[in-house]
């Protein structure tokens, strides 16, 4: 009670300082003015009667400090004392303060806001029940020559499986794909689902928040058709309806009843149905929206082999590792081969959920990663580096403080206060720029990296970020302090009445952290150069098709007319198609218009081995092609040039069994041989018969930038697929083109999806998202890096000439020529920065060969990006150098010489 | 002043100051400092100055109250009075102060 009492008055005191000093003043003024009216009355001379007020008050100042000792808290007073000096010392050396407030502020604000995303996408768990023990179960078979083949699941294997497997809880079999979804009357829309097994969510662990989860019985033959929602598919179709539960909703045409919805931040991951299909990474991958039990369908799959159409989760049971999991469903896959004589060897892959997902772009995040770590480590360096540097001025500064009578703990204080200073206000900068990192990183991020709407400011990271370099400010700031305590007063004085001295003593400490800064800035930015070279490849070379002035459309044919079961459904899909040909073609300023059964730039699809009658080979060395259904003015449309033999005509219409090969197929297929009038086997569905192969055309990069496929073009006559892409080429700009395509796909079919509907530019633009997202990041952190290198040989170099100037002054005033003065200097910086600059060359060198997975046909040691970087490098440090440099030269020798 | 007078012992100077409120109620710094000096016959080399912080002091710990107000002279001064905790400190310090001063007077007794 007493205690609280007290501090409370103390701090009262601490924040009331002004006006309770005023009190005092006032209360001794009375007191002093009492003792001399009653030293006049005794009949004094005013004067005297003062005097012997004073004297009988004692010291009036040491009163007033002893007051205000007892009075408020002085520990704190003190700290607020040192940190307004500290302040104001800054102040006098802005350079050094914003060099320093600068380097943390870049360190923490890259770090934070790229640990942020790895930390969300690459160590963040799902928000499933103990994410850690669910697997993603593949088939394999083994392959004689080419070793094993990683494959989708076949249903009827997986169910044999579950029935056995002793490692597993529980496991779900599910389909991947793209619905249509509507609420009855309006366009559909298409959204991404999961059709599965009943025991989905309770293999995932997933309550639903609204209704119920799947019972086996939905899931039987004959039952009614039911969804449940994601939390955003709830919003967006249902507007958050609390009684959503048993309202209906269309997919593909046919009604199905909701009978739950998904907790928000619950999403489940696009799972790649294997990983040799590298289906392109964003365009087609869309959030899992509705979820539907998979019913046994006309095809009984428990007795098919063959079908491997799967992808699967499975839980491991507690205490099972993924070895163990993996050793037992390779053996039962092995045993069902023998047993059930298959004339292929089955093997079973189980990857851990995590791993899985994030396996495409877990090396480009690393790579991010190691690049933060190096402007870290540079951060670190920097500020190591100017902290000793101003050790140097602190310590004279020290040693006069101590000769005036300053303690030991006042002493370091001041340092750690002015060191705390600059690491409070780097943090602050920091976090701003963390906050604003995230935002920027969010914005540029392509679709495809999983999680990333999940991306939030992650805080321990923050705090981990600051804690490191505001640690390093610290340490750097107290240690050379803590040592010049040691150093007696006198000597340090006396040592500093010639400056050369201190200002050399050391430096081979800073020479040696400027180098070490150089060489982790040379890596960051030839890893830099060479990814901006690839990024610049991959868009300027020869896509061998016309990219502008298209514009184009996917449209789902899903509602039911287009159904599997329509006897006619060949032929109504091709009158679709031809309508909207027809009448798009139609739309003034429009050139020319073909669809195609792939998106441009969507990755490879639709792959098949060619096979030639007249030249029977193992199916192992058929080459693989991509097989496309197109219309008649394809060519014309994406302006592909026809290298031999004839296109498409309306003749072929008749008797479609005719195909278009790009060069590299006829290569890869006919090896030299003329391929026109050859026959290939089985590229049309059902297709029974050969087609004949009557034209070459040229290789185009139309399925990704990266690779030119090996093509096969089949006239859509032959077979017209469910999702047609449309492009048209014409004179207007797509923006204005855009609607109008739109009403005329709907005029035509009001119940068709339009899922994509844009240019050909914006499309080729997604394309590359992953590598443009990748080559900003690192550039900004080569920018950053070589930024900091250059504050770092600017700050190092600024403080050693403005501590030698009483050195240069007598050097000028000796006749030193301005220009040797310069070169003196420069000189300095030269041997560490080209030191580092080697030593960054040579580990840079090492360094490059975990880049190469990341380059697009650009050799690691290609010599235009070392080449450059170390030029860069060498001009930034030039200049970083050149100005400390002119001030040298420019130092007034008479006002040096008088200084001291 | 005088050279060979006592100086003011640590903590006595609280317990005169609590005194010389309770026997002439509030009074301003410069009065109770007086007061000291006189009851002391100016025996003590009491700085006038240092009870202010002692008044603080024992402000702080709620013994005495301070108010504004003017003085006999017509002059603004800040009054210290007693308050009830102080009052009962009183006793608990002379009480300690008797305690001290009769072990000291048993040492300095002559050892017959």
């Amino acid at each position: 009670m007493e205690l609280l009492r007290i501090v409370a008055s103390r701090l009262k005191a601490l924040f009331g300082g002004r006006r309770l000093d005023a009190d005092l003043d006032d209360e001794v003024r009375a007191h002093i003015s009492m003792a001399v009216e009653e030293n006049v009355a005794r009949g004094m001379s005013e004067e005297a009667a003062r005097t012997a007020a004073l004297r009988a008050f004692g010291g009036v100042t040491q009163v007033k400090e002893q007051y205000r000792t007892r009075r408020g808290v002085p520990q704190l007073e003190q700290a607020w004392r040192d940190v307004r000096f500290g302040v104001r010392q800054l102040r006098r050396s802005p350079g050094f303060t914003a060099t320093a407030i600068l380097t943390l502020a870049l360190g923490i604000g890259a770090v934070t806001s790229v640990f942020s995303v790895v930390d969300t996408v690459l160590l963040k768990p799902f928000a499933f029940r103990d994410p850690g023990r669910l697997v993603v179960l593949r088939e394999t078979q083994e392959e004689t020559e080419a070793g094993t083949r990683v494959m989708p699941d076949n249903y009827r294997h997986f169910v044999r499986l579950m029935g056995e497997t002793k490692t597993l809880e529980g496991g779900s079999i599910f389909h991947q794909n793209g619905a249509s979804v509507s609420l009855g009357s309006d366009h559909p829309r298409i959204v991404g689902a999961v059709t599965a097994s009943t025991s989905f969510f309770r293999v995932l662990g997933v309550q639903p928040i609204l209704g119920r989860d799947f019972a086996d019985s939905d899931g039987q033959k004959g039952a009614a058709p039911v969804v449940l929602l994601s939390y955003e598919g709830w919003q967006s179709f249902f507007q958050g309806d609390p009684g959503v539960v048993g309202r209906t909703l269309k997919n593909g045409g046919q009604p199905a009843t909701v009978i739950g919805v998904l907790p928000a931040g619950v999403r489940f991951p696009d799972i790649s149905i294997a990983p040799s299909l590298t289906t392109q990474s964003g365009l087609g991958a869309r959030e899992s929206v509705i979820f539907q039990a998979m019913r046994p369908n006309q095809f009984d799959l428990s007795a098919d082999d063959s079908n491997f159409n799967y992808r699967v989760i499975a839980r491991l049971k507690p205490g099972v590792t993924l070895a163990q999991a993996q050793a037992e469903l390779e053996g039962l896959q092995n045993a069902y081969t023998q047993s059930a004589h298959l004339s292929i060897r089955l093997g079973a892959q189980v990857t851990p959920l995590n791993a899985d997902v994030t396996s495409g772009i877990s090396g480009a995040l690393w790579l991010m990663f190691a690049a933060v770590g190096g402007v870290l480590l540079i951060a670190c360096v920097n500020l190591a580096n100017l902290q000793l540097v101003r050790a140097v001025t602190a310590e004279r500064e020290t040693a006069v403080r101590a000769a005036l009578g300053a303690s030991k703990s006042q002493l370091v204080m001041a340092r750690l206060a002015e060191s705390l200073i600059v690491a409070v206000a780097g943090g602050v900068a920091g976090v701003a720029l963390a906050v604003a990192g995230v935002r920027i990183f969010v914005a540029l991020a392509p679709g495809n990296i999983p999680r990333l709407n999940e991306v939030r400011l992650s805080l321990p990271v923050l705090l981990f970020a600051m804690a490191l370099s505001v640690a390093a400010a610290i340490a750097f700031g107290i240690l050379p302090a803590l040592r010049s305590i040691g150093v007696q007063p006198q000597s340090a004085l006396q040592r500093n009445s010639s400056r050369t001295a201190s200002a050399r003593e050391g430096g081979g400490t800073r020479s040696l952290l400027v180098g070490a800064q150089v060489a982790c800035t040379v890596v960051l930015l030839i890893v830099t150069s060479l990814v901006l070279r690839s990024f610049s490849h991959l868009l300027h070379q020869e896509r061998g098709f016309d990219t502008s002035q298209l514009t184009l459309a996917q449209v789902d044919l899903f509602s039911p007319q287009y159904g599997d079961n329509s006897p006619k459904v060949e032929a109504i899909k091709q009158a679709f198609a031809d309508r909207a040909v027809t009448a798009l073609g139609q739309l003034p300023g429009v050139q020319s218009v073909a669809t195609s059964s792939a998106m441009p730039m969507t990755g490879e699809t639709w792959i098949d081995s060619l096979s030639r009658p007249d030249h029977p080979i193992p199916e192992a060395q058929k080459p693989m092609v991509n097989v496309r259904f197109v219309s008649e003015d394809y060519l014309k449309t994406m302006q592909i040039p026809l290298l031999a033999g004839r296109d498409f005509a309306d003749g072929d219409r008749a008797n479609p069994r005719v195909v278009l090969i790009s060069e590299g197929t006829a290569r890869a297929g006919f090896n030299g041989e003329n391929p026109l009038g050859k026959k290939l086997e089985s590229i049309i569905p059902d297709g029974q018969q050969p087609v004949t192969v009557i034209g070459v055309v040229a290789d185009t990069r139309i399925n990704g930038l990266k690779n030119t496929a090996l093509m096969v073009y089949a006239p859509y006559w032959a077979f017209t697929p469910w999702t047609l892409s449309f492009l048209v080429r014409s004179t207007r700009a797509s923006d204005e083109l855009i609607p109008e395509m739109r009403k005329t796909f709907w005029n035509i079919d009001p119940l068709v999806a339009i899922p994509e509907l844009k240019s050909m530019d914006e499309q080729v633009d997604e394309s590359v998202a992953t590598d443009r997202f990748q080559t900003v990041v690192l550039t900004s952190f080569g920018g950053a890096a070589l930024l900091l290198a250059l504050l770092g040989v600017y700050g190092v170099m600024a403080y050693s000439v403005s501590l030698r100037q009483q050195e240069f002054g007598i050097r000028i005033a000796l006749g030193s020529g301005k220009p040797a003065l310069m070169k003196l200097v420069l000189g300095q910086a030269a041997t560490p920065v080209l030191l580092g600059a080697g030593v960054g060359l040579a580990a840079a060198l090492l360094a490059v060969r975990w880049v190469q997975s990341l380059l697009f046909q650009t050799p690691v040691l290609d010599p235009v990006s070392i080449g450059g970087s170390l030029l860069v490098l060498l001009a930034a440090a030039t200049v970083a150098a050149t100005i400390p440099a002119r001030r040298a030269a420019q130092v007034d020798p008479m006002r040096t010489l008088r200084m001291e | 002043m005088g050279e060979n007078k006592p100086d003011v012992l640590q903590g006595t100077l609280d317990l005169m100051v609590l005194k010389t409120l309770e026997s002439m109620g509030p009074l301003h710094g410069y009065g109770i400092a007086r007061r000291i000096e006189q009851v002391s016959g100016n025996e003590l080399s009491l700085n006038q100055g240092t009870i202010y912080p002692a008044l603080l002091r024992l402000e702080q710990r709620g013994w005495i109250k301070a108010e504004w107000g003017t003085s006999e002279s017509n002059r603004r001064a800040k009054f210290y009075s007693l308050s009830r905790p102080g009052r009962k400190q009183i006793e608990k310090e002379t009480e300690n102060w008797e305690r001290v001063a009769a072990t000291m007077a048993r040492f300095l007794a002559p050892s017959n």
